[in-house]
């Protein structure tokens, strides 16, 4: 026997419309849903400022950007405008005294693979998947999640995280106690600073690469393979640096005297081809190896 | 006393002994006590600072400034007449007194921080005759408390823009101020205690520059009502 047994279909089929119609009625959402299409040429630069909310973006192969966006309390004002290859998304409240629950907007943009990307946002999750271009990012607290992205990407945040999946190009990144993750990286020049957060870089040192980590009182830690070639130095004035590594003095430097301070070390491995410096107020470093 | 006679009493007397009718406000209130424990943390700085090595910026760093601060619109003669300042407050006072000119402050903080790290790292290579006095840097000191007391109190009203209601990011901005200050408060330990460590001098410099950063951050966005 089915679930609705022997009963009369008419009667059930009106029983499943009006169930229907009750669930659409209770998903709000898709009422706010809105979308806008932007044609433009090659590396457009796109720029979106918005308050709180999840931004997702994603890239395609069409000359085209796309913004959807979603307010379910519909307070808020979503403002676009288009002046050849700039495309900018401004949000802003309807009502004064709006709350954060009201004014929360989600986007979902997709751009072309070469695009320049600025985005301003207080809270909520960032995310950017395989968009190739020069890229800010100024957050309060919202946590921001790289993946195969190539670039220049600057990152200033205040306690919002950073994870960098397979990132290339350049990354300068400052926050205050957010934690920075380099996982895989292929970026030739890394400048970090974290004042509590973390931070910790597994890749691999590229060649005339220039890799500065900083911070005042979290841990930062590097991963190297037997065959990375890097100058180091690192220092922490208060904490303690952990290495794992066999290094050489340094050869080819400028000879500085060793700190009175703290504690640290300057060496080379192999033929130290790329620059890493890592220092730390009170935070513990450590130089750990992969293999 | 109230406590706006307090900071009156404070800003005419300075670091001299304060009158009785001031001291018996101090044993009562704790907001004026913190301020004047402030006062005296950052007026301690200064002087060791002052008797330190390092170079205060130069003179045409300020001129410079201030040309700029002036081109800008953000800073106005000082026989303009601020209305809503008290006569008897210094102009300095009344420049910070409005958000505006605090963010006008916010840069010349940050080129100080700047120009004081770059000046440690090369001051031998600087004359001593092009070199400011020694209260220019007490100054700036003086109006960085001005400032962080401007920003902390400010009222509602007087912020252009809407007052955000966002309770998470305030939040977010009270508590990260709150750790940026406990290290400028261990930065200038350690420095004071070992005036030669030149990585501590360095870490204080940031802390002061991601200070400053943080408090333009909470500015832009209309927050600093909210950190009161």
């Amino acid at each position: 026997m089915n679930a609705f047994g022997n009963r009369n279909p008419v009667r059930v089929g009106a029983l499943v419309a009006i169930l229907a119609g009750l669930a659409l009625a209770a998903t709000p959402a898709f009422a706010d849903r809105m979308e806008k299409h932007f044609s433009v040429q090659d590396k457009p630069k796109v720029t979106l400022r918005n308050s709180t909310g999840r931004i997702q973006v994603k890239s395609w192969s069409k000359n085209e950007v796309l913004v959807v966006w979603t307010n379910a309390s519909g307070k808020a004002i979503v403002e676009t405008e288009q002046a050849g290859n700039r495309v900018e998304v401004d949000t802003r409240m309807a009502d004064d005294g709006v709350s954060s629950d009201q004014d929360k907007t989600d986007f979902e943009i997709t751009v072309p693979v070469e695009s320049e990307l600025n985005v301003r946002t207080d809270s909520g999750n960032v995310t950017v998947e395989s968009v190739h271009g020069d890229m800010t990012f100024d957050t309060v607290g919202a946590n921001l999640q790289l993946t195969d992205v190539n670039g220049y990407v600057v990152v200033k945040t205040i306690d919002g995280s950073l994870v960098c999946n397979r990132c290339s190009g350049k990354l300068e990144a400052n926050s205050i106690s957010g934690n920075v993750q380099m996982i895989q990286p292929s970026l030739d020049s890394v400048r970090v600073q974290t004042s509590s957060g973390n931070i910790l870089f597994d890749g691999s040192f590229m060649s005339r690469g220039i890799y500065i980590m900083k911070n005042f009182s979290g841990t930062i830690e590097v991963h190297f393979s037997a065959n990375d070639s890097f100058d180091v130095s690192a220092h922490s004035l208060k904490g303690d640096v952990i290495n794992q590594a066999s290094f050489k003095p340094d050869t080819h430097g400028t000879p500085r005297p060793a700190s009175k301070w703290g504690h640290g070390f300057i060496g080379t491995m192999n033929d130290g081809h790329a620059k890493v410096e890592l220092s730390s107020f009170s935070g513990t470093i450590k130089i750990l190896s992969r293999d | 006393m109230q406590c706006e006679q307090f900071e009156q009493v404070l800003e005419q007397q300075e670091f001299e002994e304060l009158p009785k009718p001031a001291l018996a406000h101090l044993e009562t209130c704790e907001a004026c006590s913190a301020l004047f424990a402030d006062f005296g943390a950052i007026h301690s700085m200064a002087s060791a600072m002052a008797a330190d090595p390092i170079a205060p910026p130069s003179e045409h760093v300020w001129i410079s400034l201030r040309n700029q601060l002036e081109a800008e619109g953000l800073i106005r003669d000082p026989q303009v007449p601020v209305h809503s300042v008290p006569q008897t407050s210094p102009v300095w006072w009344s420049v910070f007194q409005r958000p505006a000119m605090a963010g006008a402050f916010l840069g010349l903080v940050l080129a100080t921080a700047g120009t004081l790290s770059y000046l440690s790292n090369s001051q031998s290579t600087i004359a001593q005759s092009e070199l400011t006095p020694v209260q220019e840097a007490s100054s700036v000191l003086s109006a960085n408390s001005v400032f962080k007391e401007e920003v902390l109190n400010v009222s509602d009203d007087s912020i252009l823009g809407v007052q955000r209601q966002d309770t998470a990011v305030t939040d977010s901005i009270r508590r990260n101020l709150q750790i940026v200050d406990n290290f400028i408060a261990v930065c200038e330990k350690d420095v004071r205690e070992q005036p030669d460590n030149q990585m501590a001098r360095e870490y204080l410099y940031g802390a002061y520059q991601q200070k400053a950063e943080l408090l333009a951050t909470a500015m832009n966005r209309n927050m600093t009502g909210g950190l009161q």
